[in-house]
Order: C-alpha cells, then structure tokens, then sequence
C-alpha cells in the first residue's frame, strides 16, 4: 500500500497539470484575501475567520482527482495501471488516500501563506488579528475539507469515467445547485459534499455566513462527508471489480 | 508448472464469442508465436490472461497462478499490451519511476532499462511528443523494469520500422537465452518468423495447431531454407558432401527438407561466408493461411 500511496503521489506531481492546478488555487486565494483585506471595512472576528477559510484547495483537489482517476480511462492508462497493480480494489483506495495527502499538503501551504499575508495586512491597517489558537482552528478545518474533497473527486472519477463530465457535473452543482438548494431547502443543501457538508465543517455557508443555523455540526459534517466518499467508492469499487477493462 | 497456461479459456462480448475454449501452454527459455488473423481473438486472450479481462469460462495462469494473485507481478510477467497508451505530459523517465514505485524497484533500474531500448537521450521528453516506434520501446522498458521470468507482447511489431523490428527480434531471442518464457502474438507470421520456436495458431478463437514452428507450418516435406552465400557454387558441394539436396533458384539456393541451422553448420564447417539464411518463409504462409482459413 505504502508503494501504492508514493507512486500516486509520483504520478500526480509528474504532469503540468498539477502545477497549473495547483498554482492557480493559490493564486486565486491570495487574490481574494489581499482584495478582502485591504478593501474591506466589517472586521468582526467571524469575518476574519472566514477571510481565512478563503482557501480554494478544496475546489482544485477535487477537479486533480477526478482528473488524476478519470484520466487513467481518457488516456487509456487504465490499463497499464493495473497491470502494475493487478488488486483494482486496492489501487482505487490508494489513489483516494494519495489525493486526500496532497489535499492536506497543498490547503497546508495555501492556508498558511494566506494567513500571513492576511495577517501581515490586517495589523498594517490596524484591525484586530486572529489569535493564534483561532488560526489554528482556522487550519486543520481547511486541510480536513481539502482531505475529504480530495478523496471524493478520486471517488467520482473512477465511478463515472468521464473526465468532461465528471468535471461539468461537479462544478454545476458546486456552482449552480448547491446556491439554488440553499436558498430554496438549506435543510437539504447542507448534506451536498460540494457545498453543505464541507461548509459545515469550516462554518461557512455557500452565501459566506457564519452565524447560519441551517448548517450541520462539524463532526455530522465530517460523518456525512464520510458517508458521501464511501458511496461513491463502494459504487466505483464494484463497477471496477467485475467489468472488463478495454 | 508451465510459467503461462491456458486452460479452457473462453471469452464472450455481448454476442460475439472472441475467444471459444481455447488451451494451450508456454514453456520457459522459448519464444512461442501466438498467431492468427485479425479478430481472431489474440489480444481478448492475452488480456484475459493479465486479469484486464473478465473469462466467460475457463482459466489462464501463471504458473498456476492467476494475475491478480501474483506477488509483486512486475518481477514475474512483463506486459505490452497492443494499444500500450502513456500520458502524454508525463517524461518517459517519469512514467517509468511511477512504475517503478508501484513495484518497488530501484530508481536505478529505470536507467538501466531506458539504455537497454535505447531511449536514454529522449527520456525527459514528453511521451506525447514521441513517435510510435519510441512508445512501443517505452511500452518494454516497463515490461523489462522488474526483470520479468514471462514476457508477453501483443503484436510487437506493430509501429516499428525495419531495424525496429530486428531489435526486437534480437531482444526476444536474448530474453529467451535467458531462460525466460516469451509468448509474442502477431497476425503477421513473417514478422515473427525468424524469432520463435514454438506458434499456436488460433482462428476464431478457436485453436488450429500447436507445436515448434517446423511442425505446425513447415512439416517435414514442407520446411526449405533459402540461403545464399558468397559462393554459392562451394555452398552447394558442401552441402552435397553433407548428404542435402539442393537446387538453384534465382538469387540463391534452396535446400528442401533441411533446417536453417543445420544449414548453418555446414557453412560454416565448409568456411562459407553466408550473405542471407532463412526458412522459407512463403510456404510458411501458406501453411499458415491454410490453417486459419485465410486468402492471404
Ligand atoms: N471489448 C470488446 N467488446 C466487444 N467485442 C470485442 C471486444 N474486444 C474484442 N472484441 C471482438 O472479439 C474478437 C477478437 O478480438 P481480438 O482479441 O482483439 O482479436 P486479435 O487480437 O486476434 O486481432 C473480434 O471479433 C473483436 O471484434
Ligand atoms: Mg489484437
């Protein structure tokens, strides 16, 4: 397994891809908190925490995993990949693994720069900063989220096979679905692994609110997260096991 | 234990029954022809073998193993599918070292294998950049990567150009020497010809012959061995002397009945130099297309 985990991770950090992804999160979160930070002029310490929160490795983890499965069958590497490890059911389990590391590892180095930076700009204009403890909090929520999104986009990408669609499929729903559920049934909309359930485990809804009550617990958050991964790898598990690879 | 058995295999698609109760064995330190036509079911079999396909019926081993229950598979069976297929953003260096991760192998034995297919100086490129031929030889460096006991390759041949070719048939012979079992599919028989001691001869996914090559297509009336030398006329005494009959064709001889290699020895015992030696290869095909049932 241990093999497993650093051939994936080799396989992920060896295409353009990656970087792309990879420098484009944090490009985008360093954008939005220098924007927030300078322009900004509601500080209470909930919106500090959620100038925290702004980091997009989520979003681009997910896309590199359904990338990084999806693409085996868009390249046809499917098929030299399990000739190199022959137990489909393992291979699966170390890719979701291998993304949910570099989810940490990439919303670790994301997270920490945006909150020097953040830092260094809110104590330049004289606003209160977030306590090391707070920022602590701050952290291991992010790398949790990056972790499980990770896993996921590993999950819908070996289930549907299709990297376009997989793609359009999850940013429609991030995008489009997860908004239009929480304003019509935010009960519902809290359980989506796009939006709800690693909102729920930040604290933040999809409109940016803190102080929200439709929001599940972060532990239930975590729970429902879970449930969601398994799902989608018991669903691609078996419809890897039994088919023909072509 | 045969290194790769065949038992009963039989794989159906929807409809369409690719490969029908098929057995056969391989044998280490041989390379064994698997051929046939087009569609006659080769590639179904082989995939089925490395576990990439599920069989309708029957088994196909590794020394009485199935793939999947193979311990670190890479030092065991080396594969290169037909339709062998890289990311093309990735190096072939980098492709190898993924590989070679999975199977736990020194990094140092990506260079060793990338020198042995010649591809040391293009190994930072990018594999989308890279022509058939340079695929088809990254495709057996990750086959050789865990120094294989069984290689399989699946119309090999297939992208390469003449010294491609021969390289290949020198790779598959020296695999061989060395005691591995090498099973080379191909629906091209002259292509295969040269290099392989035993063919299976499949059609319609069903089994038409099996045996050493002279057996199956030459039969003993069957095999001649074309050969010409640099004097042909001392080639021809010294074969006379040896006992063979020989007749002229035009640009050499003809020595019904004979093998290239017995040929050779009285060649080189008569101190001839030899310009070319090789069995005959049309009637091979056209023992071969009677087999499969093909025009040709
Ligand atoms: N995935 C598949 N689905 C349906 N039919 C297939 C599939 N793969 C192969 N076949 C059919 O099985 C037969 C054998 O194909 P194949 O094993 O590729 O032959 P060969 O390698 O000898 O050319 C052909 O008729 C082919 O069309
Ligand atoms: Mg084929």
């Amino acid at each position: 397994m241990t093999s497993l985990l650093r051939a994936e991770l080799l396989k992920l950090r060896t295409t353009r891809t990656f970087a792309a992804l990879v420098a484009a999160a944090l490009v985008l979160s360093l954008l939005v908190v220098v924007l927030t930070g300078l322009l900004s002029d509601d500080w209470t310490e909930e919106n500090t925490r959620g100038l925290f929160a702004a980091d997009f490795t989520g979003l681009f983890i997910m896309l590199l995993g359904i990338i990084g499965m999806a693409g085996e069958w868009r390249h046809r590497t499917i098929t030299g990949t399990f000739l190199a490890a022959p137990n489909r059911v393992r291979l699966l389990a170390a890719k979701g693994l291998s993304y949910a590391v570099a989810g940490v590892v990439l919303s670790l180095i994301v997270t920490v720069t945006i909150m020097v930076v953040g830092t260094v700009i809110l104590a330049s204009r004289g606003i209160d900063t977030l306590s090391l403890a707070t920022l602590l909090d701050v952290l291991w929520r992010n790398l949790l989220v990056s972790a499980l999104v990770g896993a996921l986009g590993v999950g819908v990408g070996a289930l549907l096979r299709n990297q376009v669609v997989a793609i359009i499929g999850v940013l429609l729903i991030g995008f489009v679905v997860d908004p239009a559920l929480f304003a019509l049934v935010p009960e519902v909309a809290a359980y989506s692994p796009t939006g709800g359930a690693p909102g729920g485990i930040i604290g933040i809804d999809a409109f940016g609110d803190t102080d929200t009550d439709t929001l599940l617990a972060p532990g239930v958050a975590v729970l429902v997260m879970f449930g969601w991964i398994a799902a989608f790898f018991a669903a691609a598990g078996a419809r890897l096991r039994g088919g023909d690879l072509v | 234990m045969a290194p790769v058995e065949i038992s009963g295999l039989s794989k159906r698609f929807s409809g369409v029954l690719a490969v029908n109760d098929l057995s056969f064995e391989i044998e280490a330190g041989r390379v064994t022809g698997f051929l046939g036509p087009n569609g006659a079911g080769k590639s179904t079999t082989l995939r089925a073998l490395l576990g990439l396909i599920r069989p309708t019926a029957g088994t196909a081993t590794f020394g009485g193993r199935r793939y999947e229950e193979l311990e670190r598979p890479s030092t065991q069976v080396g594969a290169v599918l037909e339709d062998a297929s890289f990311h093309p953003g990735r190096t072939a260096r980098n492709h190898l070292r993924v590989l070679a991760a999975t199977g736990d192998h020194a990094f140092e034995r990506v260079d060793a294998v990338l020198a042995d297919v010649g591809l040391s100086d293009a190994a930072d490129r990018r594999v989308g950049g890279y022509s058939m031929g340079m695929k088809q030889r990254l495709g057996i460096a990750a086959a050789l990567l865990g120094d294989p006991e069984v290689l399989i390759l699946d119309e090999p041949t297939n992208g390469l150009d003449p010294p491609g070719i021969a390289w290949m048939r020198g790779l598959v012979r020296e695999q061989a020497e060395r005691g591995r079992a090498v099973l080379i599919s191909s629906h091209l028989l002259a292509e295969v010809a040269q290099s392989v001691d035993d063919v299976v001869v499949i059609s319609h996914g069903e089994l038409r012959a099996r045996g050493t090559l002279e057996d199956v297509l030459g039969g003993d009336e069957g095999l001649v061995t074309v050969v010409r030398a640099q004097d042909d006329d001392r080639l021809a005494r010294a074969l006379q002397d040896a006992g063979h009959p020989v007749q002229r064709s035009g640009d050499g001889l003809l020595v019904p009945g004979v093998s290239p290699e017995e040929v050779g020895v009285v060649a080189g015992d008569a101190g001839v130099y030899l310009v070319g030696l090789a069995p005959q290869v049309r009637s091979l095909e056209q023992a071969f297309f009677a087999l499969t049932g093909d025009k040709g």
